[in-house]
């Protein structure tokens, strides 16, 4: 965990546990419950934001690459904002080529079009963030 | 302890408009008034009064719905209104619906008012074990009363005055042309999964609606309360309804995250024959695993929908709801999984055991 991280986390547990309690009842309360649990789904996500927006322009770069969208830019930095500036634009690439790939009959675009999902549902998966603890009502 | 009355300019002003609207009431006070969290898509308060009435001093619970500057879901409050007062005579625990007021100049805002119903309890999504050991009284309910608003005839409702009424073969074109716009309209960023998923659901569209419905558009746990005795005690949330096809409600309301995520309980309440059983001998409706699935991979677009135009909300600054960023968030990525599993196997995805 990186110092960014724990800061995240801890600041989450002070509302959570210390500041919520205290407003019990009012509507500042259940807005700071919420604040609270994002500020440590925060920190948990913070370590591997940047890794795992690169692996995804990866991802996505190689199933262009597949499909024929041959796209060799590369981030102007490893800062998140590059990076999904950067895969943005490859999704954009990637929603045309999915398109396309349905449209054929041919087995080789079939093949394709399941790497696209089987990237889909990986990437779901990893995006998810661990489910709360709820303390108070959300939702 | 919060205060009693918390923003006592609202106070005033409403009592001064309730003056206006309760002809056998005079010297209304509000005695309590405090905004209620978690009402994303209104500003939400509860009120008491007590004024003078045929009884002598009387008392009355509120709700005061009031439009916010940006909401969850951005609809008309004539709608939730007439949802549910179309509601009245059939069996559903619904609030009464008392004064509408599309003017601003009282509030600030248009609004509308409902009675408020006492001992009731909200069930979190994400604690349905919380309503044991009433989870099977509770689930049979939530059927039962789902089926009979897909009983209701939209026809003669007041909601048919307030919105078109689709035809039975263009409820689900209509449905997914509004969300796949609010999608394009509000996205931040390329939505490569709600997209694949609206192509494959236009691609193989859904049988034509059994019989046309009222919707209630966001039926789930979450939505309701109960009286910690094993009854459910209001349906609330009307502001989604319309007129449409019964399976909207019944994939909404059966929806992963609405379940806690269990797969042997719909709804998270009760086993999955039992709970279709009761929907359809209360809905009339036959349950058709085709037009099943296909409303199933909609409900979850149609969250995306959604949750897409909250996060814009948010970024956006129109609202600062901190659960417009939870729902821009987590429940974003929750759909975002749910749609890859369903639709990822029948694209030739071997799925983990």
């Amino acid at each position: 965990m990186t110092d960014i991280g724990m800061i995240l986390q801890k600041l989450g547990g002070t509302l959570v546990g210390e500041v919520v309690p205290k407003l019990e009842g009012d509507y500042a309360g259940g807005q700071a419950g919420m604040v609270g649990m994002m500020a440590i789904m925060a920190g948990e996500a913070w370590d591997g934001a940047a890794d795992r927006l690169y692996r995804e322009v990866e991802g996505m770069r190689a199933l262009l690459a597949a499909g024929g969208v041959d796209i060799k830019t590369q981030p102007d930095s490893f800062k998140l904002f590059d990076l999904t500036a950067l895969r943005n634009t490859l999704a954009d690439e990637l929603i045309e080529l999915q398109t396309r790939l349905e449209t054929s009959d041919d087995e080789a675009a079939k093949a394709l079009n399941t790497q696209i999902w089987g990237f889909f549902l990986a990437g779901a998966a990893e995006r998810m963030p661990n489910p709360p603890q709820f303390e108070e009502e959300a939702g | 302890m919060p205060e009693a009355v918390q923003d006592q300019a609202l106070a005033d002003a409403f009592a001064a408009y309730a003056e206006t609207r309760m002809a056998d009431a005079s010297n209304i006070e509000v005695t309590q008034l405090a905004r209620i969290h978690g009402g994303a898509s209104r500003e939400t308060f509860t009120v008491d009064i007590a004024f003078d009435g045929s009884n002598g001093r009387e008392t009355k619970g509120l709700i005061l719905r009031k439009d916010p500057p940006d909401s969850l879901i951005d609809t008309d409050r004539k709608v939730e209104f007439a949802a549910i007062r179309s509601m009245t005579g059939a069996g559903i625990p619904a609030p009464d619906a008392l004064f509408l007021e599309p003017d601003q100049k009282h509030l600030g805002a248009p609004f509308f008012v409902m009675g408020r119903i006492e001992g009731g309890v909200p069930v979190n999504p994400f604690r349905i074990e919380e309503v044991e050991p009433h989870r099977e009284a509770i689930g049979r309910q939530f059927f039962r009363h789902l089926g009979s608003i897909a009983k209701v005839d939209p026809a003669t409702s007041p909601l048919a005055d307030e919105i078109d009424t689709p035809s039975p073969d263009t409820c689900w074109k209509r449905e997914l042309d509004y969300w796949e716009n609010e999608i394009d309209t509000n996205a931040r960023a390329p939505q490569p999964i709600s997209k694949a998923a609206i192509r494959h659901l236009r691609r193989n569209p859904p049988p034509p609606a059994q019989r046309l419905s009222i919707v209630h558009g966001d039926y789930r746990s979450g939505n309701y309360l109960h009286d910690s005795a094993g009854s459910i005690n209001a349906v609330l949330d009307w502001e989604m309804a319309h007129i449409g096809d019964p399976y909207e409600d019944l994939a909404w309301a059966t929806d992963p995250l609405w379940s806690g995520s269990d797969k042997e309980l719909a709804a998270g309440l009760l086993p999955w024959p039992e709970a279709i059983a009761i929907w359809q001998e209360t809905s009339g409706c036959t349950f058709d695993p085709a037009a099943f699935e296909w409303w199933s991979i909609f409900a979850s677009v149609k969250a995306m929908g959604i949750w897409i135009s909250s996060a814009r909300a948010f970024a956006d600054g129109k609202n600062d709801d901190p659960i417009l960023a939870w729902s821009g968030w987590f429940t974003h990525c929750a759909h975002e999984l749910t749609l890859a599993s369903r639709l990822a196997p029948k694209y030739g995805v071997e799925m983990p055991a």
